[in-house]
């Protein structure tokens, strides 16, 4: 490639440098709203290009431009104006308040004013985001914010990524149905988004249709997230900003009790007299009420959730230097980002990045841009499992009456040879709070993106710009077992001491691309055509090493053990997957009133068959600006805007990227007594050549209207996305005998057909609009259907996740399961519903299958978010509420927290003392005395899903911003400070934390999940806030 | 002229860069061989036979798994071990007989045995294609043939009938022998008869060609000609049960390296082990019955009561297979043939699958049905010779068939044989109403009995197997 890419350089020099070029000049001026006040933050942008730049704290700004030009000035709420350079030197431009769509749209290829935009886009600027709820994950802001996004946060993990789903889900393959990410131009993955700071991030622009998302073509099919981080003004001293927030962090409060050490030790011995033997060695049991044995463990009850939680610290610290000489703008900042997260015993996440982004006129023909941004980031990673050794399970199943350590007879703590003191293993058999100090696993990422950018002007109308961008992951991950630790005594109290595990990744993601434009500018007609050509490789490398045997706690590197683990455990791996792309793009308007748009790109990637490596993927729109007609003279209506889209997008991922092609892996065998292993020569993975893209396509109806002077503003949208060639492990027969080293059963390759299709309503509007005092109330909603159109052969098809199968003409993502009919009240024991339709006990249901379909679907229907916003003079108070509704989540947590016994060892919520007692109870939980027996049954229906729905107050804020006419005689700008509560309020019926993402991360990983929020487990729980804040400028 | 240099200009940079790029759409995996290149030496087809073994490791054969396997169900399923409330639960609904096919019980097991299936399928289709002289090959064909018949044995065991079950048994539901490995078969069940008959062709091929002696962790004469003894027993072809476990000729482990064996300080008695170093395999199958140390321990099943006091203080196998063991105020016996040796990783043994042990009681067991009580008690006694120091004997009769089955029971307790043989015997699944603890206190396991004859004998092909293949027919009861 380094060839290939000097090449690329060469030719473009040689050509570039014999050209010349219209005259440029610096244009200077100052824009304000209609009260005169200045406009900080607003962008001027030479029409039709990607050149632009913003107001300072003043709202001056500066630009370089030529004469035949036309600068764009816009402003989040208010109108957008074009004024035409000509022979003006100073621009001053007063905005009049307006629509809140009119806005530059950022889709990485190119810009477009809203005004004239034919597709879905949902824009967040940096002053949006700046009021948002801070998250250490950017796309856990983007909840409620755009409608059509659905936004599940994957837990409550410090610097953990969320579950971002754009107008449905588009893939049923794992880790396929989130949107393209693309940062300054480079791709990137969902997970690693929480490497970018907030502060730096200018706009975030969300493309919902294919008008938009078929420019991406390969990639597109799921919607794409365009990031782009903030560059410097023109002719402006440096702006010194520097932020500060402090806060604390804690669980989100259950909405159900656990029960204490009396409560529980009574649940016992009421559960024995029940006959329910399981109680018998328990403590509740094996005490009599009133005992000194019993008071004993009263005495020394504990608080495992106390104990295990902490009041967390949340703090961000971030400084940026901006601004520009007349030939080149910077911007550069250094943030700092700290999260403790919940955890007592560990530390949480830490994040430090800079970044400095420069552009530069070294010609009046050619610029230079380089964006980079270094970020480091460290995060403590507890088990994400389903058992004690996660400390969100273990602090609900501790008994109240186990304490952390060991007791004598008095009740001391008792201390091993070495003086520390001994914990107590609980009826779990694992003390957590230990095993967090002994068993550390950190992980420490590394990220470097950047994007090197020149421009070409030939002429007028043609330039051409080349792009390079990488995003370069190095990421480190250490777990340790100690010697003498927790783990050590469970699992080789003679073997080896210690053992630990090191994994180094690299991951590189490289774009190259070469743009050529084309623009014409006449006064009816606008014209832009981009042919694209782009070259993109990530290549994935790791190494791990995990020895045994380590002399000290405190020697940490591997140098120190004496002796290696399993094969397995040792290795590198190395991947990789190309893409070649040709694209063209037309834009067209004739007064702004009509309005065309066109795309074609052909994609080649590297994953698919020989012959079906290339995909051509295309979109058509179409947009009537009614207000702007002659005939169309209704004062109240200031905008109205009709818009149609269509087109296909591919997606390619989601299987392996050498799926086409039948191998085998080699793994150890031994062939001798002293341990010399052998090549076991594997069959891992059958070849399937014809295998290729997954094609969606997208139809697209917009409204878009803005009434009353602008006071109301709104848009909508009706889609339909169609996706066939769906790429999924097809399931081959178990017979056939195919599993890949993975656990891949089956063969990748596209099957059958879903449909999306929903309506989006996005408004907003300001109740109250004056110089001192505005209040804007706004909100967006979809609605959504989702169906599974076509399957192979008609079959159901059971993907990775809890209960969940696909069928032909259901939803997405079903729940399939027994239905529950409730307590006997004559017996107390469960009943279920049988598939003829009649109830039954467990063990009296019909032969063959009694799960069914209930139209109950993990993906809500209804998805959105509202806010207020209150403004008086400097004041602001700000809501953000999110909600969903008509989700569906098996409630396991629930199940294992009011069992009727079945897992009597572990701690129960009081709920569990409800259970049917006598003949005509009713309202009860089952009587425990038939729970083992029914249990298989119980497991697999019903009983525990429940409803997801919730409203949740996301952010609160209440702000002041300093008046100028206060800090004229200081030497500071702006000043504003805040307080601000994440998470406050929740409405919901669910019982738990209704926000379910990730239900065990080592049951099923992040990047595995089809069905977010299917169950819950006990993934970190979800935080709340409250913090106070500070941004001051110089 | 000006304007037709810079279309030029243009079309050269987009010739010039779209050219160069093409050849890096051909990626060829770094972690992976293609298929077709790595079945063509005689080195490639050794490899590719160790590739068949490989699978006999993993979890839910023999390699230990949550979901049961081969390594436990058959005792998991029997009257050999109790349900441990100190447990993680595991199992559950299999040792009960609660499974119902939405449970998938086993289908670990189902699918496992048919991947063993599938490498040894695609390894003989590509020695059909050997460029070479067959006969350079012929001895991993062979291997690969017992494999397959071991891989259908086991399956057909757990869901179909066995021959000396009951009278219906041989033309019952069985399982689908597969030969082939192509990837779009979906083939149905074939009666029990017609899969033991294959079974005993396959092993026959192999026994005819595969060498005396592979070494380490292969099959040899010897473990061929053991597995063809069992299913010939399983068939109840008596005769041909003692001719093949005739030709078992190593000598059963004497009483004093019985102990030693199960810690792997003995290979005495052995016929097919496999080494299980961490640095070289590191399963650690054990944690399938209990995992923590002997002081701390948390097990999954403990050893039933009711076989602990089986074991008579003069057996060498009551502490070599069990184990007093105990967590906190809870005494356990625990079970101790893969808990692991005296050093090192707890749980982690070497895999032992065949014993010459086996041979004298197939043979015990096969001359009893002949009507020759002489020779019965002479190979019962060979084995118990080796076990007691003041064995019983001289049993006749009935009494001599419950000697052979309870020393059956006892050699091979906790070495996936017990479930199988209740069920091919016609017997019940009867468990004595012991608790999990030591003394037999504590709670027994939920479900004590499954009558002889139950449909539960068979499981149920689990429901995601059936919506895979339509051809398939569940198996009557559920």
């Amino acid at each position: 490639m380094k060839t290939k890419f000097s090449g690329i350089l060469t030719l473009l020099l040689a050509l570039v440098v014999q050209l010349t070029f219209a005259q440029q000049k610096t244009i200077t001026g100052t824009v304000t709203d209609d009260t005169g006040l200045p406009l900080p933050g607003a962008n001027v942008i030479i029409k039709g290009t990607s050149t632009g730049t913003q107001t300072d704290f003043d709202g001056n700004y500066t630009i370089s431009a030529s004469a035949t030009q036309t600068l764009t000035f816009s402003y989040v709420g208010f109108e957008t104006k074009e004024v035409r350079v000509g022979a003006q030197s100073t621009i001053s431009i007063q905005l009049n308040p307006g629509s809140a769509l009119e806005e530059v749209v950022v889709t990485g290829y190119s810009t477009r004013n809203q005004t004239v935009q034919t597709s879905a886009v949902v824009s967040i600027s940096a002053s949006e985001i700046s009021q948002l709820a801070p998250t250490t994950s950017i796309d856990n802001m983007l909840q409620g914010k755009a409608a059509g996004v659905q936004v599940t946060s994957a837990n409550g993990k410090p610097g953990q990524g969320a579950f971002v789903r754009i107008r449905g889900v588009g893939s049923l393959t794992a880790g396929a149905a989130s949107p393209l990410y693309i940062v300054d131009g480079a791709p990137i993955r969902e997970q690693d988004l929480s490497n970018i700071p907030n502060e730096d991030i200018e706009n975030i622009s969300i493309l919902k249709d294919a008008a938009t998302t078929a420019r991406y073509g390969s990639r597109g099919s799921n919607g794409v997230v365009v990031i782009t981080t903030k560059s410097g003004n023109r002719n402006r001293d440096a702006v010194i900003r520097f932020s500060s927030r402090y806060g604390v962090t804690s669980r989100i409060e259950p909405n159900f009790t656990m029960m204490n050490a009396a409560q529980k030790l009574q649940y016992e011995s009421e559960l024995y007299a029940l006959g329910i033997t399981t109680a018998s060695t328990l403590p509740g049991v094996t005490t009599e009420p009133g005992s000194p044995e019993r008071q004993f463990l009263l005495d020394n009850a504990v608080d495992w959730q106390d104990l295990i939680l902490k009041e967390g610290v949340v703090q961000n610290n971030s400084v940026s230097i901006s601004g520009g000489g007349e030939k080149m703008d910077y911007y550069f900042s250094l943030t700092n980002d700290r999260n403790t997260g919940i955890i007592d015993n560990i530390q949480g996440f830490e994040r430090t990045g800079t970044r400095l982004n420069v552009n530069f006129d070294a010609k009046e023909w050619l610029s230079l841009g380089v964006n980079v941004g270094y970020s480091r980031s460290f995060s403590d990673e507890p088990r994400d499992r389903n058992n004690a050794q996660n400390p969100f399970r273990a602090m609900l199943d501790y008994n109240s009456y186990e304490p952390e350590f060991v007791l004598d007879e008095d009740g001391n703590i008792v201390l091993d040879e070495n003086g520390d003191p001994v914990y107590n293993p609980t009826r779990s058999g694992f003390p957590v709070r230990g095993a967090l100090l002994t068993e550390p696993a950190e992980e420490f990422e590394n990220t470097t993106l950047g994007s090197l950018d020149a421009v070409v002007k030939f002429s007028k109308n043609w330039s051409y710009g080349f792009n390079a961008s990488v995003n370069w992951q190095a990421a480190r991950s250490e777990s340790y077992s100690q010697p003498g630790g927790i783990l050590q005594d469970i699992l080789a109290p003679n073997g080896p001491q210690g053992n630990k595990r090191d994994r180094q990744v690299h991951r590189v993601d490289l774009t190259l691309s070469n743009r050529l434009n084309y623009n014409l500018r006449t006064e009816d007609h606008n014209l832009d055509i981009l042919g694209l050509y782009e070259y993109n490789m990530n290549e994935f490398n790791i190494t791990q090493l995990r020895k045994l045997g380590f002399p000290s706690a405190a020697l940490t590197t591997q140098v120190h053990a004496s002796g290696f683990d399993t094969n397995d455990q040792n290795y590198t791996l190395r991947n990789r997957l190309t893409l070649l792309s040709y694209g063209l793009f037309a834009e067209y308007d004739f007064k702004e009133k009509y309005l065309v748009g066109a795309s074609v790109r052909t994609d080649a990637s590297s994953n698919f068959g020989a012959d079906n490596q290339y995909g051509v993927f295309y979109s058509g729109s179409l947009g009537w600006n009614i207000a702007k007609e002659d005939f169309f003279a209704v004062d109240e209506i200031d905008l109205l805007k009709l818009r149609v889209a269509y087109g296909t997008v591919g997606n390619r991922n989601g299987i392996n990227r050498y799926a086409s092609q039948a191998v085998n892996v080699y793994n150890p065998y031994p062939v001798s007594d002293s341990g010399d292993s052998g090549n076991a020569s594997i069959p891992d993975r059958v070849a399937n050549p014809i295998i290729k893209w997954e094609t969606t396509t997208t139809g697209n109806v917009g409204l878009e209207f803005n009434l009353f002077n602008n006071r109301l503003r709104g848009v909508t949208d009706y889609f339909i996305r169609n996706t066939d060639d769906l790429l999924f492990v097809i399931p081959t027969a178990d017979e056939q005998g195919i599993i890949s080293q993975g656990g891949v059963q089956g063969l990748e390759g596209n099957l059958g057909e879903i449909q999306n299709k929903g309506l989006e309503v996005a408004i907003q509007g300001d109740i109250f609009r004056s110089p001192d005092f505005t209040w804007t109330l706004g909100g967006n909603i979809l609605f959504l259907d989702t169906e599974i159109v076509e399957l192979p052969n008609g079959q159901d098809v059971t993907p990775n996740a809890f209960n969940i199968r696909y069928s032909e003409g259901r939803k997405i993502n079903e729940h399939f399961l027994i239905r529950y009919a409730g307590v006997d009240p004559a017996t107390g024991r469960s009943q279920f519903y049988g598939a003829d339709g009649n109830i039954y006990f467990a063990n009296e249901l019909p032969e063959g299958e009694n799960r069914v379909f209930q139209g109950k679907s993990t993906i809500a229907d209804k998805e959105g978010g509202f806010f207020t916003n209150f403004n008086y003079k400097g004041f602001g108070l700000r809501a953000d509420f999110v909600f969903k509704y008509g989700n569906w989540i098996n409630n396991i947590v629930k199940q294992q927290r009011i069992n009727e016994g079945e897992f009597i060892d572990d701690n129960q919520a009081i709920d569990a003392f409800n259970y049917w007692q006598n003949p005509g109870d009713t309202g009860v939980l089952p009587s425990p005395i038939y729970t083992l027996d029914d249990t298989a049954i119980t497991s697999q229906s019903d009983r525990f899903l429940e409803r997801g729905d919730y409203i949740r107050m996301r952010n609160v804020t209440l702000s002041y911003s300093f008046p100028n006419e206060l800090l004229e005689k200081s030497p500071i700008n702006s000043l504003r400070v805040y307080l601000q509560g994440q998470n406050l309020l929740t409405f919901t019926k669910f019982w738990g934390d209704p926000e379910v993402g990730l239900s065990s991360g080592e049951t099923i990983p992040f990047a595995d999940v089809v069905a977010p929020g299917e169950v819950t487990l006990y993934s970190y729980p979800n935080t709340k806030s409250v913090q106070v804040g500070l941004d001051v400028s110089f | 002229m000006k304007k037709i240099f810079y279309n030029t200009a243009l079309l050269l940079i987009s010739i010039g860069v779209l050219s160069s790029c093409e050849s890096e759409l051909d990626q060829v995996p770094f972690d992976e061989a293609p298929q077709d290149q790595v079945y063509q030496t005689i080195d490639d087809f050794e490899n590719a036979t160790l590739g068949i073994y490989e699978t006999l490791t993993l979890p839910t054969l023999y390699g230990g798994s949550d979901a049961g396997g081969m390594l436990d169900a058959p005792d998991v399923l029997s009257d050999n071990v109790t349900f441990a409330q100190r447990g993680r639960g595991t199992r559950f609904t299999l040792h009960n007989f609660l499974y119902f096919p939405a449970d998938e019980v086993l289908g670990g097991l189902y699918a496992r045995s048919y991947e063993m299936i599938y490498r040894a399928n695609l390894m003989l289709s590509y020695a059909e294609q050997f460029q070479g002289d067959p006969e350079d090959i012929s001895n991993f064909v062979a291997e690969a043939k017992a494999l397959r018949a071991l891989g259908h044995l086991n399956v057909v065991s757990f869901f179909g009938k066995i021959p000396t079950q009951s009278s219906d048994a041989n033309g019952s539901l069985g399982i689908a022998y597969v030969t082939s490995p192509d990837f779009e078969l979906l083939p149905a069940r074939e009666t029990v008869g017609d899969v033991y008959n294959k079974i005993v062709a396959d092993l026959t091929e192999a026994l005819a060609d595969i060498n005396p002696d592979n070494g380490v962790a292969r099959f040899d004469t010897e473990v061929v000609a053991l597995l063809l003894s069992r299913t010939y027993l399983y068939m109840g072809q008596w005769q041909n049960a003692i001719d093949a476990a005739d030709m078992v000729t190593s000598s059963i482990a004497p009483r004093d390296e019985v102990n030693d064996v199960w810690i792997d300080e003995s290979r005495a008695g052995l016929l097919f082990y496999i080494p299980n170093t961490q640095d070289g395999l590191g399963v650690t199958q054990g944690v399938t019955w209990s995992q923590g140390g002997r002081f701390a321990l948390i097990p999954e099943y403990v050893v039933s009561l009711e076989l602990y006091q089986l074991y008579q203080n003069d057996d060498i196998r009551k502490m070599a297979y069990t184990l007093n063991a105990s967590n906190g105020q809870l005494q356990f016996n625990a079970i101790k043939k893969a808990f692991g040796r005296t050093v090192g990783i707890t749980g982690q043994v070497d895999f032992k699958l065949f014993r010459v042990a086996e041979a004298n009681l197939n043979k015990a067991e096969a001359y009893y049905n002949l009507g020759n009580e002489s020779s019965a008690r002479t190979e019962l006694d060979i084995v118990r010779t080796n076990r007691y120091t003041s064995p019983p004997s001289g049993e006749t009769g009935v009494a001599l068939r419950d000697a052979i089955r309870l020393e059956r029971r006892l050699e091979f307790a906790f070495e996936s044989q017990r479930f199988f043989d209740i069920k091919r015997w016609g017997l019940p699944v009867s468990r004595e109403a012991f608790g999990d603890l030591a003394d037999g206190s504590g709670t027994p396991s939920v479900t004590l009995s499954l009558p002889a004859g139950n449909f539960r004998f068979q499981l149920p092909i689990p429901q995601s197997t059936i919506d895979k293949n339509p051809n398939l027919v569940q198996n009557p009861g559920y």
